[in-house]
């Protein structure tokens, strides 16, 4: 693989997982408040 | 106080002799342990005698936590109920079973030591400073594990929860006393490895002690 | 205030994205020096992350008010995913530069004690029910855990003493060119960006999941029995 190659690797895994995680605390939020005001 | 440790530490061990979980059941894990090992990374005789001393390190530290969550230590519910109701200082509490499981990780060891020596007849080298050393650990792992069963008494399937909560905290132990015994064996200056021992031990004991009456309350 | 953090966040982070790749190839290490642009910042949020948990903790005992522990536990669970990533590019920078994925670098195993530990704390946090025995529990590993860090940290040190690999092909090169400087703390500075946004809605999480489970909120007046009758298997 080219270093380039290594290079959009990690840019890749960091950027996406970030991106991931904020979708999934999202996501969380939505959920526990919807449960909370069908209560 | 001490009064109160003493007679804990006592009714710990007589507990654990009418179990025997450590003898039945722990120390034979161990031995387990250290047989199965050479199968998986072949009985090359100079590469068992290198790697027995840190081999039998890493498993005094995997599975001497299990000894220190057994049945018999004082952080199981009924004990801990019956000892709130009587009174007993949680500090004292946490004195008596971090000493009960340390005469037992000592117990241990020993075992466990004379096994390895048998199957992978390492060089061994200083056993005065190991006298030393191996008691440190102990001690350490002791505490550690007492704290661990506090912080994880009461919830269900408890399982591996506290060993991973041992395991990271542990390094320094280990590190300390693999480095030790192999500084030993090379002549070469073991002081520092001493010095990460009672570090741990001391900072354990403070933090046991000082945390054992807010994990009381929760 | 949150959503101006938010959009900084973005706009910085993008900045430092393309700054990375722009500016020049490092001398030594070639275009390989960009991936330091996501592993520096993702390691030191690793460790701040970590003492923020800290502070929570320790404020949590102090104080008795659960939102310092919605700080510590929030901050774990952003400090593990940044910690996961700066194992991961380290490994990832690792492999063209040594050839190996892991190598026993002091600072490496250091990193994954820490990961190990943060996972520990989470496993604990996630175990136990009730927002105040799972907040004093979670305080007291903390702070033990945190007092054993630096011990674990020097004889990790003091282990690997012997073995450092060669200076210039460390993942922070010391004698780094300033255009390369600048993007790194551009950066390190858009990351920290990040985690504060993301600590934040962590933490607006936290909230919303302790209400519905009608734990009272620190700053909440609770009326009386009536309004928290113990739930059943509360006896513990």
């Amino acid at each position: 693989m080219t270093d380039w190659g290594w290079v959009a690797f990690a840019y890749t895994l960091v950027y996406g997982t970030l991106i991931g995680y904020v979708t999934s605390l999202v996501m969380r939020t939505r959920r526990a408040n919807g449960e909370a005001t069908r209560r | 106080m001490i009064h109160h440790v003493l007679v804990l530490v006592r009714s710990e061990l007589r507990n654990e002799r009418r179990s025997g979980e450590v003898a039945t059941v722990v120390i034979p894990f161990g031995a387990v342990a250290v047989l199965i090992i050479p199968m998986a990374v072949g009985i090359d005789r100079p590469l068992l005698s290198q790697i027995g001393p840190g081999l039998f390190w890493a498993i005094v530290l995997l599975f001497g936590i299990v000894v220190t969550q057994r049945q018999s230590g004082a952080a199981e519910r009924p004990q801990h109920d019956l000892l709130t109701l009587l009174g007993v200082d949680p500090a004292a509490r946490f004195a008596a079973t971090a000493i009960a499981s340390f005469v037992l990780l000592v117990a241990f060891e020993v075992a466990i030591g004379a096994i390895t020596m048998v199957l992978y007849d390492p060089v061994v080298i200083g056993w005065g400073w190991l006298a030393v050393v191996l008691p440190m650990v102990a001690a350490g792992l002791a505490m550690i594990g007492t704290i661990a069963a506090s912080v994880t008494s009461g919830l269900g399937g408890r399982g591996a929860l506290a060993p991973l909560l041992v395991a990271p905290i542990a390094i320094p132990l280990l590190l300390g006393a693999a480095q030790a015994t192999e500084g030993l064996r090379v002549g070469a200056g073991i002081l520092r490895w001493v010095l990460v021992l009672a570090v741990v031990d001391v900072l354990l004991a403070l933090t046991g002690v000082l945390t054992a009456r807010p994990l009381e309350e929760s | 205030m949150k959503r101006t953090i938010e959009v900084a966040a973005v706009g910085s982070v993008l900045i430092a994205c393309v700054a990375g790749l722009a500016v020049p190839p490092d001398s030594v290490q070639g275009d390989l020096q960009r991936i330091m642009y996501v592993h520096v910042p993702s390691a030191w949020l690793a460790y701040l992350a970590f003492g923020i948990t800290l502070i929570g903790s320790v404020g949590y005992l102090v104080t008795d008010k659960l939102r310092w522990d919605r700080l510590a536990g929030s901050s774990a669970e952003v400090g593990v995913v940044f910690t996961g990533l700066a194992l991961a590019t380290g490994s990832i920078w690792g492999k063209p530069v040594w050839g190996v994925w892991w190598t026993w670098d002091a600072r490496l195993v250091l990193t994954a004690a820490m990961f190990f530990v943060y996972l520990a704390y989470l496993a604990l946090r996630r175990s136990v029910d009730g927002a105040e025995r799972r907040a004093q529990r979670s305080a007291i590993f903390g702070i033990v855990a945190a007092l054993q860090i630096p011990v674990v940290h020097f004889s990790v040190i003091w282990w690997r003493g012997l073995h450092q690999p060669p200076t210039i092909l460390r993942p922070d090169n010391p004698q780094i060119d300033p255009p390369l400087l600048f993007a790194l703390l551009l950066a390190v500075f858009a990351f920290t960006l990040v985690y504060v946004a993301l600590l934040n809605r962590r933490i607006d999480l936290a909230v919303a999941e302790d209400l519905l489970t009608d734990a009272p909120r620190a700053d909440e007046h609770v009326a009386g029995a009536a309004v928290t009758a113990p739930q059943l298997g509360d006896w513990r």
